[in-house]
């Protein structure tokens, strides 16, 4: 079945998901076509293999890929993030390959179209407002109820993202947004270069929930839990598990409204993220991300007789038949390990004792000693991933707390 | 039981590393070293910008492996051996987007 379906992958150059996509597309045999946003040292020796394209730009994407492929016919598109999920989206309308339409696509990046969108549709959103970054904070603050979240209309991960109970805090927030969004590791443009979203802050615990469409039907393939609370100023993801705890009927709640918010959305094909909260009034959607969850997080995931959601991904682009869409019964979850204080990563000690905690499969250090780390609102890496995986979800949760407790970093 | 390639295929490979891979992966302070070809599998690692570097996978599978298989079509595959959490100066790191 492999051999001659062409693959092409939206591969950021800074992306954690290079790994785990490759290794996919190796297991599944296609002819791999990798692009990225700057040219790879190797491209004039294979240009069959390499490109170069501006994800910034999707139509401009689009036209490239179109006259490449007019010799080198490809069978299917993927993005592997928020960026290149446009791109990629706009590649597909154009070939005529499996995707969303590149509108909804879009809505899903934008955090204000988003919830024009599911606000239009009935959905329960938090109040928002969508405020240009040339306006004077002070008064923009006039025109929002506290507790708020101020947040970039399309950075993912948190990165941005702080909550404000005042409006000296509101000015404060507004103005590092506004720092975030100018500083040379940003790339944003369009609308999201020009203004902020500011919304209700919504109670309540959170979740994720990973999903994949497949003829306008959602189907999930996991719900995690995040069990530390993230009630601000800054909301660093840490802890993701799954199952879920939550009761059956609160589970339900949440498929119910992400489908609903899928569909509010326009989007039909491929995978999802999304982020929800959910207190007494039931399930509030933060954002569905049209993409697969994010840093390295989806190494918790394998499916049937141990299929990665990587694989299921491009099974799912090229129109191959997947066997099951079962998430392996034991628990499994990861730990983003945060940046606990900015400064240049000096050491990493007890790499060894944390692996060897009971339930731990593995600890991935993704930064290097020498290199610069920023935390949060403003950084845009983790240190690294603990996983593990047991019979229930609160021995995994302990697992990855024992292991973190044994990392040491030193960063001066 | 491993079989070891001919001296004719490891040089032939170390030929392609030496004149075409490297000169291009040094535009990002990289390089390439070749360890062993068995059983028609290049053994290489990744060192300079390549060690730990965020599109090290891509450079390898769509780069170096497409271009030794297409020059000497007898290899089946290229691994990379190299330790990627010790790199010290990769070009691209992973983050967020």
């Amino acid at each position: 079945m492999g051999g001659s379906a062409r693959l092409l992958l939206l591969l950021p150059t800074r992306t954690y998901r290079t790994e785990d996509f490759i290794d996919a597309a190796h297991t599944l045999g296609v002819d791999l076509v990798c692009a990225s946003e700057k040219p790879s040292t190797l491209e004039a020796l294979a240009p069959d293999s390499l490109l170069t394209l501006d994800f910034a730009d999707p139509d401009a994407a689009a036209s490239s890929v179109a006259g490449w492929s007019k010799e080198r016919p490809l069978a299917a598109v993927v993005g592997v993030d928020d960026v290149t999920a446009a791109a990629a989206a706009a590649i597909a309308a154009r070939l005529g390959l499996r995707a969303s339409a590149p509108s909804a696509v879009a809505a899903a990046r934008d955090k204000f179209q988003m919830r024009q969108c599911l606000a239009a549709a009935g959905l329960r959103v938090p109040r928002f407002r969508r405020i240009a970054l040339g306006e004077n904070p002070v008064l923009a603050a006039r025109g929002v109820e506290f507790p708020c979240v101020l947040k970039p209309l399309s950075l993912s991960a948190s990165r941005g993202v702080i909550r404000a109970n005042t409006t000296e805090q509101f000015v404060v927030a507004f103005k590092r947004i506004t720092a975030l969004l100018a500083r040379d590791d940003v790339t944003v443009s369009g609308d999201a270069a020009r203004y902020l979203l500011a919304e209700e802050y919504v109670p309540g615990l959170e979740v994720a929930l990973e999903g994949l469409l497949i003829d306008g039907r959602l189907h999930v393939l996991a719900l995690f839990d995040k069990p530390d609370p993230l009630e601000g100023p800054f909301f660093e993801e840490t802890i993701y598990i799954t199952p879920s705890r939550l009761p059956e009927v609160v589970q339900q709640a949440i498929r119910t409204t992400t489908a609903a918010a899928c569909a509010a959305l326009g989007l039909t094909e491929g995978p999802i993220h999304a982020e929800l909260r959910v207190n007494d009034d039931g399930p509030w959607v933060l954002e569905i991300a049209a993409r697969s969850i994010g840093g390295l997080c989806s190494r918790t995931l394998r499916f049937g007789t141990g299929m990665t959601l990587e694989e299921i991904i491009l099974r799912h682009a090229l129109g191959w038949p997947i066997d099951t869409l079962e998430r392996q019964r034991p628990a499994a979850g990861v730990m983003m390990i945060p940046i606990p204080r900015g400064g240049t990563l000096k050491a990493v000690q007890g790499v060894e004792d944390a692996k060897a905690t009971a339930h731990v499969e593995d600890v991935v250090i993704s930064v290097h000693v020498g290199q610069e780390v920023v935390p949060l609102p403003e950084g845009w890496q983790y240190l690294g991933f603990i996983f593990a995986r047991a019979a229930a979800p609160a021995d995994v949760e302990d697992a990855l707390r024992i292991a973190h407790s044994r990392l040491k970093f030193r960063i001066a | 039981m491993t079989e070891a390639a001919t001296p004719d295929l490891k040089s032939r490979v170390q030929e392609l590393i030496d004149t075409m891979i490297n000169p291009a992966v040094a535009g990002h302070g990289g390089f390439v070293e070749l360890l062993d070809v068995q059983d028609n599998r290049v053994y290489l690692t990744m060192g300079g910008g390549c060690q730990g570097c965020g599109a090290a996978d891509v450079t390898l599978k769509a780069g170096i492996e497409r271009l030794i298989k297409e020059e000497i079509p007898e290899v089946v595959e290229v691994l990379d051996t190299t330790d990627h959490s010790q790199g010290t100066n990769p070009y691209y790191t992973a983050g967020k987007s």
